[in-house]
């Protein structure tokens, strides 16, 4: 499904991501970990273009992602990207965060939109706010809104960037239940996050990242039970309380 | 110093110079929307992927700011009876007012170019990235996501601009036309009591200028609901 052929990608002098390679498949849940700074953020967003290596392929379903190619909107579309501070469209009530792309991307009409966007308010617990602002929301469902705005998109894969880091504590499970939700129902799933549970159990793999490398990479499990390289065991001392 | 103030306060210069301050407010209305106009076109100019149109749009906006607005009119008065004369090889006696109106459009249009870019550039940036993942155009962005958003931040300072504009529509006052300080002028010539009008022109620009503060805080109320 996603395809990453040795990326490296400069801020200026520093390197963000170093040599990166890697392989998701179709169904599979991949949580990226690693301390900050250590380029995990920039791999995801590579993955669906929002920053271009200078080095390297990105490939989705083995087309590459190159900005101005004819196939670059329609490799986009099929990842929805949720960021770690939301960024719904604060001007517009919910039920117009959902419908817009939907009628102005997919050329849906408004009837379709709007009964695709209530169907997926629905399933993040959110039906009852369609009319409301943005701003009228807690953190946590602002985020929810955002989940279910990309699902209207009908993306083949998620990528999430730190979706948890800028709630408050107790807005972090609900989130956290959509997104495993998702999970169980196949949802191909990229994860940047520092919710060592969420990983521990909802993930079939773990991407250890440090100074914009892969350190270490394992199924879930394993790597929770048993990291093999001592920067990964040092990391999880110290965010495993 | 007022005694001739119950002489000039008469209903006759009364709407003399209430028709004045129509003018004075008709001109810059007038060049208000056509300097927003030359302002959606410098932001784009100023922000466009093109050198020339960046450096074209920065002289445009360094030139009119850096220098007085009085000097643009005289320079226009000056320049565009000159050009027409030029172009069509017969002379004309030019229309002060459209003049005004147009040496107002141009300054205007240099710092409505400011207000638009810095209103388009004040959105957070992870709109454009929330719109790119959804699919959306650069195009489709800035309409629907961007600019209402940009508009709501450069509705008070445009009001400002309104308001700085009625003030400084009395510059044209120095080629001939006739708007509210004209007219006060004029009635003061006749009485030879130049206070009692000046008095009475501050009392209309304040009406003006008062009353369109109030309509601007009724209508930011208003924009700020979904914030």
């Amino acid at each position: 499904m996603i395809k990453l052929k040795s990326i490296t990608k400069r801020f200026n002098q520093f390197v963000a991501v170093d040599n990166v390679s890697l392989e998701i498949k179709k169904g599979e849940i991949v949580c990226l970990i690693g301390p900050s700074g250590s380029g995990k953020s920039t791999v995801l967003r590579c993955i669906n273009g929002l920053e271009v290596p200078e080095e390297g392929q990105v490939l989705i379903n083995d087309t590459p992602l190159i900005k101005d190619d004819e196939k670059y909107t329609d490799l986009k579309l099929k990842m929805g990207f949720v960021f770690q501070h939301f960024h719904l469209f604060p001007h517009m009530n919910v039920l117009d965060n959902l419908t817009l792309a939907q009628i102005h991307v997919k050329d849906r009409n408004e009837t379709e939109a709007k009964d695709i966007a209530m169907k997926y308010l629905k399933r993040v617990g959110l039906e009852e706010k369609a009319l409301e602002y943005p701003s009228k929301l807690s953190g946590g469902q602002k985020q929810r809104v955002a989940i279910a705005r990309s699902l209207c998109m009908n993306p083949e894969v998620m990528l999430f960037d730190e979706p948890t880091s800028a709630l408050d504590p107790e807005m972090v499970i609900e989130v956290l239940s959509v997104m495993q939700e998702l999970a169980q129902e196949g949802m191909t799933m990229v994860v940047v996050t520092h919710e060592m549970g969420f990983a521990r159990t909802v993930a079939d793999r773990v991407i250890f990242l440090e100074d914009g490398q892969i350190v270490e990479e394992n199924h879930a499990e394993e790597f929770f039970a048993n990291p093999k390289s001592e920067r990964a065991r040092s990391f999880l001392n110290k965010v495993m309380h | 110093m007022f005694v001739a103030f119950e002489k000039v306060f008469t209903l006759a210069n009364m709407i003399y110079l209430f028709k004045g301050a129509l003018i004075s407010l008709m001109i810059a209305a007038l060049a208000l929307f056509f300097g927003l106009i030359l302002g959606i076109i410098g932001a784009s100019a100023k922000r466009s992927k093109f050198f020339l149109f960046r450096w074209l749009g920065n002289i445009y906006v360094e030139v009119i700011r850096g220098t007085p607005m009085l000097l643009q009119i005289l320079l226009l008065f000056a320049v565009m009876p000159a050009m027409y004369t030029a172009i069509t090889g017969s002379v004309i006696r030019p229309n002060v007012y459209v003049i005004g109106v147009i040496a107002l459009s141009i300054n205007s249009g240099a710092y409505t170019t400011e207000l638009i870019r810095s209103g388009i550039n004040g959105i957070d940036k992870g709109q454009w990235e929330a719109a790119e993942t959804l699919g959306l155009s650069n195009f489709q962005t800035m309409k629907l996501v961007i600019l209402p958003q940009a508009f709501k931040r450069i509705v008070p300072p445009l009001v400002s601009e309104f308001i700085t504009l009625i003030k400084d529509s009395s510059l044209i006052s120095t080629i001939g036309a006739v708007e509210l300080l004209k007219s006060a002028q004029v009635i003061g010539n006749t009485y030879f009591d130049v206070m009692s009008p000046y008095t009475l022109a501050m009392v209309f620009y304040l009406a003006m200028t008062l009353s369109i503060s109030f309509v601007a805080r009724k209508l930011e109320g208003r924009l700020a609901q979904s914030d």
